[in-house]
Parts: C-alpha cells; structure tokens; sequence
C-alpha cells in the first residue's frame, strides 16, 4: 500500500490527469488529518489545564498504558484490515494472562510457559478462522461465542481468583522492568508497532491481507488465497493479544480472570480511531498507533481531573460512535 | 464447432532459404488468409522478394513447409503455385507492350478454334467479361494496345489476368510503386475490394501509410527473419518503422519480442479447450480458443454466455466439464489453479468484483502479483520497483490518476476498467496465456474503449488468446476473430470474420440461424 506521500512518478499520463478538485482536496485532508489535530488539541489541553498532566512521570505512565492496548491494537489492525473482527479478543488477553502464570506457578520454566501462552493464542486464532473461512459464520458472530466460551474457560481455570505470588523475577521484569530508562512494556510497544507496520505496509502479505479486506470477491478472482489470508489476519489478533495478555500479567504482577476484557472495548475504539485518519476507512497500523494515544490521553487526563469510570465509559462510547460514523460517512466500512 | 482455421489460409511454417553465402530467410512463420489483405514489408534486402518468390512458387525453399488451405503442398513452379491458387502480380509489370489489353489478360489461355486460330470477338468479350466480373466500376478499353493505357489501368490488367484463374491468394508486390495518387486510390479501392470476394492479398509496398490503410494484418521482415505479425489496426507507422530497422524503443531485446508476435500470426494451436461443460442451464460441448485469436461470444440476456465464459475461470457450479491449458488438463479445482496456470479474468462489474475502492491505484494495480516488486525470497516490497512497475502499467494502458496513492473509486469509468486489466498486466511479465473478459467495456467512454481494445489485440497479437463475451455487438465486430453466440444455453455454429454483420449477429442471437 503506498502511502499518501507518493508523488505521480516520472511516467506519469500527461496532465490531462483529472485533478480532484480543491474542496474535495481540503475535505480529504481534513478527514487524514482532523483525528490528529483533535488528539494534539486534547493533549495541549490537558497539559495547560491539568497539573499533573505534563510531567515525565505521567506521560511515562500514560505511555505504558497504551503499551498493551496498542499491541492489542496491531493484531486487530491486521483483522480489520482483512475486514474480520474479533470480539473475543479481550478474553484471549485473558487467557494469557492466566495460563501464564499459572504455569509459572506451577514450576515450568519461563519459556515454556510463555510459549504455552503463544500457542493457545494460536489454537484460540485458528479456532476463530475454522469457523468463520470453513463454516461461514461471519466472524462478528463466531467470535461472540469463541469470546463467551473463553470467558467461562478463563473462570474455569482459576475458580475466579487470581493468581499470585510465586511468580519468578525475570517474567515480572518483562512488565515493570525498564531498558535504557524506558519501560519494557514501551519496547514492546515499539516492536510490534514496527514489525506489523513492516508487514503491512512493505510486504506481500500486507498487500494481500488489505486486498482480501478491501474486497473479498475481487481478490478471490484475481487468485489470491483469501482463506489462507484471512485465517492468517484472525490468528495474528489472538497472537497479539495473547502477547498482550502475557505483558499485563507480568505489569499487574498476578493471573486476573477478568484483567482482559476491557482490551476489547479500548482495542476497538484504538482501531476504529486509527481508521479516521491516513487513509479513511482503512485499518492501519500508524492509524492504530494514534487511536491508542487517543485513549491513553483521555483516560489518563479524565483520571487526573477524577471522573468517573463510568463517565469514563460514556466517553469512550461516543467516541467510538463518532469515530465510526465519520468513517462510515465518507467510505464503505462494512464489516459484515 | 469450431471450424478449422487453416482452412482459410496459406500458411508457411518455419520457410527457410539459404543461398550461398547467405541466409535469405530464416524460419519465417506467418499466414495469409483468403479473407484479408495482409502487408509484407520489411526493408531492401529483408527477404520480402525471397518471400513471395518462394510463396509464388519460383524458389524452393532449403527448408520448411506450406499449407494451402490445411493441405501440405509442394510448390515447384509458377504454375504449380497457381494449381494452388496463388498467383503473383510482379513488381515490374508482365504485360506485352503491343498486344490489346483483352490479349493480355487472356494471354496463354486464348479461346481458339481449329486448334490455333484465335477468335478475337471472343477474345475481346471474354476478357471484358472477366473485367466487369472483378472490377465492374473499372473502364478501360481493352482493343488498344497497353502500352497507350495509364500505368494504373495496365495494374489493373496484370490484376485482372491474375485473377482469371480465380486464386485464393493474390501476390501484389509493390502494385502502386510506380502510381501517381489519383491513380493509387483507384487501385486501392480495387485491392480492398477482393478479400470480400474469396481473394486473400499479399501486399508488398514501401509506403507504410498504404499498408496501415489497406491491411488488416501485417507481417514484419528484417534480415530474413519475421520479426513481427500485427493487426494493422493496432499499430502505427512509426512502431512499424521500428520493427523494421530494429530500432525497439524500449524492450531493446528484439529477439524476445519475435518469438510471441511469430506465434500469433499462424492460426495459433489450442490454448484452451474446454469439454462437455455444463454450469446451469449452459451446455458446451467442445469449445478451443487459440493462441493469437479473440473470440466473442453474443447473446440474448439469459443466454448463458456470460455465465460460461465466467464458469471457465471459476469452475464454480460447473456439474460436468473437463478443462486444459495448453493441451494440459486442469484437475485442481478453484480459481487459483486456473490463475495459475496463465488465465486472466477481467469480470464485469468491476467495483464489485475486480477493485476494492478504498484502496490507492498502486494497491489495486498490485493485487495479483504484488511478489513482482520483492527482491529474491518474494517477502519484502521494494517500493522503487513496486513504483517503476506501475508507471509502466499506468503508461501502458494510458491509465489517468492524479497519483498512485489515488484511491480507486476516484477514477473514472474507464479508468476505473483499465486498473481492472492492469492487474493483470502488473508483474505479470508475459505470464498469462488466456485472458476472459466480460464486458470490458462497460461504462467506458469511448477514448478508454479504443484503448482497452488496443490492449485486447496487443495481447492476441503476443500470443495469448482472448475470449470476450459482450453485449456491446458493435465491439464485437470491432475487436473479434469469430463469434460464438448462445442461445438458450448453447453455442451455435461460429460466425466468422467474413460474415460478420449486425443483421447476421442479430439474427444468430434470435436463434435463426441455422
């Protein structure tokens, strides 16, 4: 996918080329760009208004908080971007970060239990793909059920408590530790921004994920694999947020049933934020990455001025409706 | 039933001509149909003499074989050729200065009596006879001497005495050398005038702009190699000039580009042949495309043409058929497998079945072979490739944008198409053998539409064959070798290019035709 800083190359038709014409041209722009200058709004604001926003300490804190959410975010970028959703992405969060630590608990080394961890983001993705590319149930509906049936397995699997103590140094350290004076958790942030911006901007893969999302039937008929594609994009969420759920296990110091399930409200609201801009209505990784500061911000800046949770949730709730009604207005979001 | 090409045509295959010391020609490949003025030039020295000389029957080839009409023949003489239905009008003019154009035309076939003594009243009729019969229009006296006649009207007579043996094939070397260009149209209008009646014309001139205008294919000579077989409709004189001289802007690699264009001028061998196909109420039992033909298929809404030339790219709810490619079958089922195999697929319906709109026109143009702008492991894009390959395509099919990054839905109609076949054409590198299209027109304006037929005939032209089914009846007569129409589900008798007529395609559609 280029982006949107391409230039008409040197072979370009001659300049009988029809130009869009200039408030079609200022209209785009606004869309590409109306998110980001909101976001930078919101923080100038609450840097002038609240005390304790504009400190080191906060914007550290704030940036470790997106951390998980935007890599929650990279995995459902790559299922939007192949048009599927997975709503039980919150619960695969949680999944992780259980099974965990409850095999750190019960004395496996830490790579098997991390490994554990990846492969039953795995199983929990391609269960998710069966469904949806071998049964046809849109995945919208295959992933309310798996969601469901993962939320009982999570209780299940703790009797509801959460699990602590006895968990070795080295895995708490992947989430409260800190390398060259920033917290792993931003690394790890960092590393799956890049590696799934590589992937989904500069190379094959990418292209065919966003041309399977873009329109099924056309890539069906120009033989692109979309099974294959999609099967891909729905195991690479529950990846990235068994990863995820693994971080928040090791930041919170414990195994929480429940820890999870609010990665599927922000995570949808980071996605549908990030398709606002750049290229609107389409799912992309930067675009992610701007969404998760756009609720990093805002949870954190309505925090400090002490709202309410609930008006917190209220908040988000409009936000995600404005995000999705700009984009819906202007292109052909379906996502059914 | 698909009748056979060869039929119709002279074929030469692989003609190859030593003389000492040099090669006349080498290995040309080419045929002349019976319902087509077919240009042959090349510079002095190509080989187009050589050529004709051994198509008139005065050379033997070192090597190689010719097919009049499907039969291999053996053409040992002037006469021999002629037996064959092929007669040559010489360059330099073989008339007897003294004699009546009526002797001349009749010239060794004179009605005698007794055994010798000429009946010159029969004489004279016979060869005004002959004269109206060809050329109705055309006055001239044939009592006087020729060599009191205009340079045209002792052409016209050379054509006349040719054609008294009513050939199939009609060799003109270089008819209007000598013509001023009053004279030139009124022989042009008779050259154009004979492939309607069963006469196919090899037509050797040096004036390119005359070949453009009269030809409907032309074959390209250079040091005795054909180095290219294009419909004249889809080049220029200046490309023409290129091949000729060997000046290929661009490709550079000359010899590449032979091999395609020398394939698709012979009536190409089956590259897809489709068996006992049944999708729906469709019913096919044979149906064989070749390479360098395009085939429409026409008919009423309903009549199932769309639903078959679609079902042999997707195979979907096919209940019978077997499928090959290139004498291969393809057992595999899905479209990939045909994809893969070198069939490309332009549907109608483009937004909803061949682009996705929010994506950029780089995005789009890359959506089948995306692994073109990959260095080695076909992993990683290289965004200067992946750009250098779009202009290409962009510059190619005169795709208008106002930048790759562009979405799609932006375009207009026909360039909205035109990324539709680009697909196909980005990193595509020669790869696809067939290409269906259904209504690749749609929605088109018109300049797009004489470009994406451009694009159709480059690719029959390269070797590929092309089948379009079309409601656009006009551009099937445009763009087509021969039509199949459907009626209710069954393909009827093929309609050849000669026929071709909107009453016959109408009519053919309407099932009555028999």
């Amino acid at each position: 996918m280029s982006t949107n800083s391409d230039t008409p190359s040197a072979n370009a038709a001659p300049s009988t080329a029809p130009r869009t014409s200039d408030p079609d041209r200022w209209r785009t722009l606004a869309m590409k760009y109306s998110t980001l200058v909101v976001l930078i709004l919101m923080f100038a604001g609450f840097g002038l208004f609240v005390d304790r926003f504009m400190t080191v300490f906060n914007l550290t804190n704030i940036l470790q908080q997106i951390s998980i959410l935007t890599i929650v975010g990279c995995g459902l970028t790559f299922g939007f971007a192949a048009r599927e959703i997975d709503l039980s992405v919150g619960y695969s969060v949680g999944l992780a970060g259980i099974l965990v630590p409850l095999l750190l608990v019960a004395g496996q080394p830490l790579l098997v239990a991390l490994g554990a961890g990846l492969l039953a983001g795995v199983a929990v993705g391609l269960c998710n793909a069966v469904l949806v590319t071998r049964i046809g149930i849109p995945s919208l509906i295959a992933t309310l059920a798996t969601g469901s049936i993962l939320f009982g397995v999570n209780f299940l699997l703790t009797g509801g408590r959460a699990i602590y103590g006895g968990l070795p140094d080295a895995f708490l350290q992947l989430g409260q530790g800190r390398w060259f004076g920033l917290p792993t958790l931003a690394w790890f942030m960092l590393a799956s921004v890049a590696l799934s911006w590589f992937v989904m901007e500069r190379t094959v893969f990418g292209r065919y994920v966003y041309a399977v999302g873009g329109n099924r039937k056309a890539a069906e008929l120009s033989g692109v694999r979309i099974v294959f594609y999609r099967t891909a994009a729905l195991t690479l969420v529950s990846v990235f947020a068994v990863i995820a759920g693994t971080l928040l296990a090791a930041r919170l110091g414990s195994g929480q049933p429940n820890a999870g399930e609010r990665y599927l409200l922000d995570g949808l609201a980071t996605v549908f934020i990030g398709m606002t801009m750049f290229r609107p209505g389409t799912a992309t990784i930067l675009g992610t990455l701007c969404g998760a500061l756009f609720i990093g911000v805002i949870n954190n800046g309505l925090n400090l001025i002490g709202l309410d949770t609930y008006v917190q949730n209220i908040v988000k709730g409009v936000i995600i409706l404005v995000a999705v009604a700009v984009v819906s207005r202007s292109t052909r979001l379906n996502l059914l | 039933m698909p009748t056979d090409a060869d039929a119709t045509c002279v074929r030469l295959h692989d003609i190859t001509m030593d003389f000492p010391g040099h090669r006349a020609l080498d290995g040309v490949g080419t045929s002349f149909r019976f319902d087509e003025v077919h240009g042959l030039i090349g510079e002095n020295g190509a080989g187009k003499s050589t050529l004709v000389n051994v198509l008139g029957g005065s050379l033997a080839p070192t090597r190689g074989a010719i097919h009049v009409a499907g039969r291999s023949v053996m053409l040992r003489s002037p006469r021999d050729a002629r037996a064959h239905g092929i007669a040559h009008v010489s360059q330099e003019g073989s008339l007897v200065p003294a004699f009546s154009g009526a002797a001349n035309v009749l010239l060794g076939d004179e009605p005698t009596r007794f055994g010798g003594i000429l009946r010159s009243r029969a004489l004279g009729e016979r060869a005004q006879a002959l004269l109206t019969h060809w050329f109705p229009e055309a006055s001239i006296p044939l009592d006087r001497a020729v060599d009191s006649l205009s340079v045209a009207d002792q052409k016209v007579l050379e054509i006349v005495r040719a054609l008294r043996g009513e050939p199939r094939l009609l060799i003109l070397d270089e008819p209007t050398a000598t013509l001023q260009s009053r004279e030139k149209a009124q022989l042009w209008s008779i050259i154009r005038s004979l492939p309607a009646r069963g006469v196919g014309v090899v037509l050797i001139s040096h004036f390119l702009s005359e070949i453009k205008a009269l030809s409907n294919r032309i074959t390209v000579l250079r040091d005795g190699r054909q180095v290219g077989c294009l419909k004249a409709a889809s080049v220029d004189e200046s490309w023409l000039v290129d091949l000729m001289l060997r000046r290929d802007a661009g490709d550079g690699d000359g010899d590449r580009q032979r091999a395609p264009t020398a394939e698709a001028c012979a009536p190409g061998p089956v590259v897809l042949e489709a068996q006992d196909w049944s999708v729906g109420e469709v019913r096919v039992p044979h149906f064989a495309l070749r390479r360098g033909e395009i085939v429409g298929l026409i008919g009423l809404t309903g009549a199932g043409h769309f639903e078959f030339a679609r079902s042999l790219y997707t195979r979907e709810h096919i209940a019978s058929g077997r499928i090959a490619i290139d004498g291969a079958p393809i057992t595999a089922p899905g479209i990939r497998a045909m994809q893969r195999s070198g069939v490309a697929f332009v549907p109608d319906r483009r937004m909803e079945n061949a682009l996705f709109a929010d994506g950029s026109v780089t995005a789009n143009l890359a959506m089948v072979h995306p692994e073109f702008a990959t260095a080695g492991a076909g992993v990683v894009l290289r965004r200067r490739t992946e750009r250098d390959e779009i202009a290409r395509v962009v510059s190619q099919l005169g795709i208008r944008r106002s930048s790759d990054a562009q979405n799609v839905s932006l375009l207009s109609g026909g360039n909205k198409q035109k990324v539709s076949l680009g697909k196909w054409l980005y990193g595509a590198q020669d790869r696809y053998r067939v290409m269906i299209l259904i209504e690749p027109t749609e929605g088109v304006d018109i300049g797009a539409k004489q470009e994406i037929y451009a694009h159709a005939r480059r690719l029959a032209e390269r070797g590929a064959g092309v089948l379009i089914a079309s409601s656009d009846l006009l551009e099937i007569e445009q763009l087509t070798d021969r039509v199949i129409p459907f009626v209710q589900g069954r393909a009827q008798v093929p309609i050849e290019r000669i026929d071709y007529s909107e009453a016959t395609f109408i009519a053919a559609i309407a099932g009555a035709a028999t």
